[in-house]
């Protein structure tokens, strides 16, 4: 008798529970965007013969209803607290680490790749005899705190891939190799890496700029000559976005105000425009904040610094970049008239031309161990 | 189409039962027959044409078996023309590529290669279309005349892809008739939510940990490393496919069909003969009534048995791919059947319960192994991983966050794999005693599939969650 009961609920709460999902999916306007993955949502496939039978149709189809799924967010918090429940200490490629720190798998590239990115290094230091060269290549959280990992977690030894770029970048001319992990160890204690993204801090960021200015033989900005705002209590950066634990302590986003400014304009020639200000005031209040930034990834920039005639410690200077330049720039403006920023990923052009036709003899090549291992666009360097 | 998709869940399914239920009686084999063909246009939009030669063809051999005036001879002829339209289609889509690329190696010739890719599902459908047609030769089931019902048989879209395959004289009854009612759809509900939570939540989990062990090389693998990958790659082909054939049952109950189990509980053998018995049934079944019985059997002498077991056992490796290491994984089953059928069983019938359960499981691990790797050289780094042959320690720090990482969920698997099907029958009995205790348990038991099935849900509204960085560089 109440075996009929209880079919009766099950089915009437299985039909319902479809029907009002696929109501909801079919009736919620499909959005073009995702805030929360940061990326464009599959757009509605077409109906045609050729995307029928190449299968094109299908496919499509189905990534359009996972991405417009209602409620989406909702569900795959779920399914993460359902991974941390069994005690699974990693979702999506993001461990979940101790002192609530989150961390990317590292992979090792091996000894061949790694020998082509540096040999794309040394090509572009031959063809610019005239021009000094420094390469700084800074740690990802994971390389430095492994000690923070989860219990066990097997991990590969970012310090290694650092140490062997240095030996195999050992003799080259006009070039100095900076490793971040000789710069930032002794810091390791403070808070120079962010908690949930895949940056440093402006703190990390700050030490990486001392090493560099003594390197150029310039005197840096000692920290008491910065007054520290924080910008953002509520930052949760890309590792939260992927792992999507629960119960993150968001990051705090601080920058440094030198007390005795420069002004500096932004130019950016993607879009042909120019800034006053180092920062953007607009992603403040959204997810992606570390594009607070500069605004963000941009294949070239220009920064002038407005600095009296004579008080410069250079007059221009190239910066080969991944996005953990962009809260060191700020800090480098202070003491260079003109930097030219250029995104490998982004930028197409050759390189050595263009530092030759802008007259620039100083190039500052500034990457993560985890982008500059990963990617093969510093391979365009040899252009 | 899969099951285990947001879409065929919330688009697909949803549209066929509206449209099922609005069809009058008469009109639902056909709602049902083009559900089918359309579910299966969604994967192979081409190779729908073979699936459909398959079925046409043998519907018509069918009708020409039933002509009365039609001696032994041309019947004969007719069954095996059919055997050969199934077997030529198979052949050519799943193991011609195979053929010359060994020819070729062999005699050194150059014949180039078809290239084709596999078509979802032609292993089952062929099969089922062969049953069909020596069943009704054999008289014991009588040939289709609506082309819509046959076609119903052979594209049903809940077993089309993946099995059960289903023997036509099991289910020409409910092709003409039968009824949905309340206590079956409900039935169906279980059977399905049981399966796509064996599928996503236990097979696609524990697969993760299969792909970390196997991609590593194995050369530096520990031995306890070793053995916990090829478990895990065990439990996850255990429930991914029983999960499978569960959806299956479970989607035929929610349209009226009974198909016959597919798995019985396979990790609690007690040897491989009794493996077998539990383990893809409805595969087993078709070899044995198809072609270990007609060869003879266990009836012409114990040598004939043997003979008969090997080449039933090769064939069942090879159909589970064009691959070496599938005909030796069912050569290698063979040897050991044939070896219980000769002494083993009785030994074994000596040797207490645990120890008959050991042997079993190892054997079917290191069958796995075999099954897992389709170059034999990795077969064989494996299998020396596992012996500690590799020179490696027995353990490192990663096969202890291996092991505690996934402790909870393959104590779920080894509880899954021993009592699942069980609970359902021992609820249904104690919802009928009409006790208070036995209420509530029925009531917890709707309340867990459901929590079950929006679990399952989040798993694959995650499997597509992918941020995009583009800010990382």
């Amino acid at each position: 008798m109440m075996k009929k009961h209880t079919d009766r609920l099950l089915v009437i709460w299985f039909v319902l529970t479809i029907a009002v999902l696929a109501l909801l999916f079919l009736l919620s306007p499909a959005r073009k965007f995702s805030e929360l993955e940061n990326r464009y949502l599959q757009v509605a496939p077409k109906l045609t013969w050729d995307n029928l039978i190449a299968k094109k149709f299908a496919e499509e189809a189905e990534t359009y209803v996972t991405d417009h799924f209602p409620l989406r967010g909702n569900w795959v918090g779920v399914k993460s607290a359902a991974e941390q429940l069994r005690l699974q200490q990693e979702n999506n490629g993001i461990y979940k680490g101790k002192d609530g720190y989150l961390f990317e798998k590292f992979t090792k590239p091996d000894s061949e790749t790694l020998g082509k990115y540096t040999d794309a290094i040394k090509e572009y230091a031959a063809a610019n005899p005239g021009a000094k060269l420094t390469f700084l290549l800074a740690p990802t959280s994971i390389g430095l705190y492994p000690d923070k990992l989860p219990w066990k977690a097997p991990f590969e030894r970012q310090d290694q891939v650092n140490e062997e770029v240095g030996e195999r970048l050992q003799g080259t001319a006009n070039l100095t190799y900076l490793n971040g992990f000789g710069i930032l160890s002794p810091h390791g204690s403070e808070p120079i890496y962010y908690r949930t993204d895949h940056h440093w801090t402006t703190l990390g960021a700050y030490y990486a700029y001392e090493a560099y200015a003594k390197q150029m033989g310039w005197t840096p900005h000692p920290l008491k000559d910065y007054a520290v705002k924080t910008v953002s209590d509520s930052f949760l950066g890309s590792y939260h976005t992927r792992g999507q634990f629960s119960l993150v302590k968001p990051d705090r986003m601080q920058i440094f105000v030198p007390k005795e400014p420069v002004a500096t304009s932004v130019y950016v020639a993607d879009t042909d425009t120019t800034s006053s200000s180092l920062y953007d005031e607009s992603y403040l209040a959204k997810k992606d904040k570390y594009s607070y930034f500069l605004g963000g990834v941009h294949a070239l920039m220009t920064l002038t610094s407005d600095i009296p005639a004579g008080e410069e410690d250079l007059d221009k200077l190239l910066v080969i970049k991944d996005s953990y330049a962009h809260n060191i720039l700020p800090f480098l403006a202070q003491h260079v008239k003109e930097i030219h920023v250029i995104d490998m990923r982004y930028y197409n052009g050759s390189i050595s031309e263009y530092r030759k036709a802008n007259g620039i003899h100083h190039t500052l090549m500034l990457f993560n161990t985890a982008t500059f291992s990963e990617n093969n666009e510093i391979l365009k360097l040899g252009k | 189409m899969v099951f285990s998709s947001l879409l065929f869940l919330f688009v697909f399914l949803p549209a066929v039962w509206l449209l099922y239920w609005l069809s009058p009686r008469r009109g639902k084999n056909l709602i049902l027959f083009l559900a089918s063909l359309v579910f299966y246009a969604w994967g192979e939009p081409v190779y729908i044409i073979l699936m459909l030669i398959s079925t046409v063809t043998d519907y018509s051999f069918g009708l020409l078996l039933s002509k009365p005036e039609w001696g032994p001879k041309r019947r004969k002829a007719i069954v095996v023309a059919s055997v050969i339209v199934n077997l030529a289609l198979l052949s050519y889509f799943k193991y011609a590529d195979f053929a010359i690329r060994n020819v070729n190696a062999l005699i050194g010739t150059d014949i180039p290669l078809t290239e084709l890719a596999l078509p979802i599902g032609i292993s089952f459908y062929t099969f089922q279309s062969m049953s069909y047609i020596i069943d009704v030769y054999r008289g014991t089931a009588k040939a289709q005349r609506n082309w819509i019902d046959f076609g119903t048989f052979v594209a049903l879209f809940p077993q089309l892809v993946a099995g059960p395959i289903v023997q036509y004289n099991t289910i020409a009854e409910q092709l003409r008739e039968r009824r949905v009612t309340i206590e079956l759809f409900a039935e169906g509900v279980k059977r399905f939510i049981i399966g796509l939570a064996k599928k996503v939540l236990l097979a696609n989990n524990i697969g993760l940990l299969w792909h970390a062990i196997a991609d590593m090389d194995a050369g530096t693998l520990p031995v306890l490393t070793a053995w916990l990958g090829i478990i895990a790659f065990a439990f996850q082909i255990y429930f991914d496919f029983s999960g499978y054939s569960d959806m299956a049952i479970g989607l035929g109950l929610m349209f009226g069909f009974r198909f016959n189990e597919n798995f019985n509980k396979p990790y609690t053998a007690q040897s491989i003969t009794d493996f077998w018995r539990r383990w893809h049934i409805s595969l087993g079944n078709w070899f044995r009534d198809y072609v270990y019985i007609p060869l003879g059997g266990n009836r012409k002498g114990l040598p004939r048995q043997l003979r008969n077991i090997l080449i039933v056992w090769v064939l069942t490796g090879i159909w589970h791919g064009a691959a070496w290491n599938f005909m030796l994984w069912g050569l290698y089953f063979g040897v050991i059947l044939a070896f219980e059928k000769w002494v083993g069983l009785r030994l074994l019938a000596e040797a207490p319960r645990w120890i008959r359960h050991l042997y079993a499981s190892l054997l079917i691990l290191l069958g796995w192994v075999l099954f897992a790797f389709d170059e034999l050289p990795k077969v064989g780094a494996y299998l020396k991983a596992m012996f500690g042959l590799n020179g490696q320690a027995v353990w490192n720090e990663e096969t202890v966050y291996f092991a505690y990482t996934n402790a909870i969920l393959l104590l779920i698997l080894v509880l899954a794999s021993m009592a699942w099907g069980r609970k359902a029958a021992k609820e249904a009995a104690a919802g009928n005693t009409g006790s208070v205790a036995g209420s509530l348990r029925l009531l917890a038991g709707s309340v867990w599939l459901m929590l079950l099935f929006l679990l399952s849900v989040s798993y694959l509204v995650d499997a597509t969650f992918n941020p995009f960085l583009y800010f990382r560089f």
